[in-house]
């Protein structure tokens, strides 16, 4: 056995990741992520951004939580991701549509009456 | 009431006043019949600082992060819970016919299977 | 284009009202699921059929690692011609249409009936009650595709695309406050028809129990030519050269 051991340390040894830890992990994203378009479109109606100005503050917020996320992991943070290029885009879309409707409905509420 | 839960409720509550604060303002816009260019400095600053604690605050009680390798939680549980094999059970040993109360059934077992 | 104006009545009476009933009704309709929702019960026999199932495949795939006459003693359990397992057992073949199956057909009346129902009944209410306002504008330019989408029921021609009438606001929100549900009712809810709709395309095969007469006929036949091959033959040999080696 030992033998066998040797002649793999040269390779990358293969990481084992626990699947129910991955999906609380991933829960927890996905619910800051929705928590973060639905807040981030209201602010952006609020502040009454149209048109371009809109879809850039939604790229800021999405940087933001990110580095929030690293923030909160800290130093160590293949303990807690795969990659943390994939937090950054992951449901990038799906969190757009929230942004969108809720930029609507606060930029209605605010600014078109 | 911990304190993400603090942030989150002042949050929500200075976001909701910058809200109205900023539906004044275009109201008396419009009756002042000015022309709208951009909200007041401290609205804006109200609005984006009150987003950030909302969203700290989400992040807070959204729950915590798990350690995603395979070891780290086996590293935790005792002896007990690992060497727990339901696979092993006996349930149905032979050495029960050397009890003196035993009542010998007839023909299959009490499971169906006669192992 | 001159900028209109709305009645600011329009917002406390149409424009909040419809987001309200849309969120309440994506919630109310979680409840009604859950309440109509009924447990699949799985029946003793079929837990049985399925254990035996998995052993089976267990002996076929591990067996090398037992002594042949174990491995023998168990496949006799399974395969016997007069007491085996597989040749004892008689199943009724159940391959049942679903139309004839009672509970199938309640289980996809209450689908219907908390999923389609609610859709229809709101919309349509909602398109006679707030009819042809026009309650908020996009933030965001729009060229005139979108008028259709966006102007249900409000047929101007030269109005912005950027308008959003009440119908249409209707429906933006029964689409976009989907992730909100996720978020307030947490995941996997029954709001949710789009997953839902998925749920009954791919899952009416997967419940439709399989036949266990002709599982058990396969694996009777997959037992029965495994060929026994013991593993652990050179076992001591390979203990003694790794001791030599180290």
């Amino acid at each position: 056995m030992s033998v066998s051991l040797k002649a793999n340390d040269n390779k990358p040894e293969p990481i084992a990741y626990s699947e129910a830890a991955l999906r609380n992990n991933a829960i927890v994203v996905e619910y800051c992520r929705t928590s973060m378009s639905a807040l981030s479109g209201s602010t952006a109606g609020v502040l009454g951004l149209t048109s371009l100005n809109g879809f850039a503050f939604y790229m800021f917020a999405v940087i933001i939580l990110w580095v929030m996320f690293m923030i909160k992991a800290g130093p160590n943070w293949p303990k807690y991701y795969v990659s943390r290029q994939s937090i950054l885009t992951n449901g990038f879309f799906g969190g757009l549509f929230t942004y969108v409707l809720f930029w609507t409905f606060i930029y209605g509420m605010v600014h078109v009456y | 009431m911990s304190f993400p839960r603090v942030l989150l409720t002042v949050g929500f509550i200075s976001l909701f006043h910058s809200a109205f604060s900023a539906a004044q303002h275009r109201s008396y816009l419009r009756i002042t019949s000015q022309e709208f260019t951009t909200l007041p400095l401290d609205i804006v600053i109200q609005a984006v600082g009150s987003l950030f604690a909302v969203m700290w605050g989400v992040m807070c009680i959204a729950g915590n992060l798990r350690e995603i390798q395979a070891a780290a939680e086996l590293n935790n549980s005792t002896w007990e819970t690992q060497m727990n094999l339901p696979s092993f059970y006996i349930f149905n040993h032979r050495q029960k016919a050397l009890s003196s109360e035993y009542v010998q059934t007839s023909g299959k077992g009490d499971l169906e299977n006669p192992e | 284009m001159v900028e209109l104006l709305l009645d600011p009545k329009i917002r406390l009476w149409v424009f909040l009202p419809i987001v309200v009933i849309t969120f309440l009704v994506g919630i109310v309709r979680h409840y009604v699921s859950i309440i109509l929702s009924s447990q699949k019960k799985i029946e003793l026999i079929q837990v049985q059929d399925s254990q035996v199932m998995i052993r089976a495949r267990l002996l076929r795939e591990n067996g090398k690692y037992l002594p042949r006459q174990s491995f023998a003693m168990r496949r006799h359990w399974f395969n016997n011609e007069e007491t085996g397992y597989f040749k004892v057992q008689k199943r009724p073949s159940n391959a049942q249409n679903p139309m004839t199956d009672p509970g199938m057909m309640t289980d996809m009346l209450k689908g219907n009936v908390t999923n389609v129902l609610p859709m229809i009944v709101i919309g349509g209410w909602i398109n006679w009650m707030f009819s042809g306002f026009l309650t908020t504008k996009v933030p965001f330019p729009l060229t005139l595709r979108f008028k259709p989408m966006l102007q249900r029921g409000v047929e101007l021609a030269y109005l912005d695309a950027s308008w959003v009438s009440s119908a249409s606001w209707y429906f933006l929100n029964v689409f976009g406050l989907r992730t909100i549900y996720a978020l307030v009712l947490g995941e996997n809810n029954a709001a949710d028809q789009s997953k839902v709709m998925q749920e009954q395309m791919s899952g009416a095969a997967m419940a439709m129990p399989p036949d266990p007469k002709a599982a058990f006929k396969a694996e009777w036949e997959a037992l029965e030519i495994t060929e026994h091959r013991w593993a652990l033959v050179t076992a001591e040999a390979d203990l003694l050269l790794q001791n030599n080696v180290s």
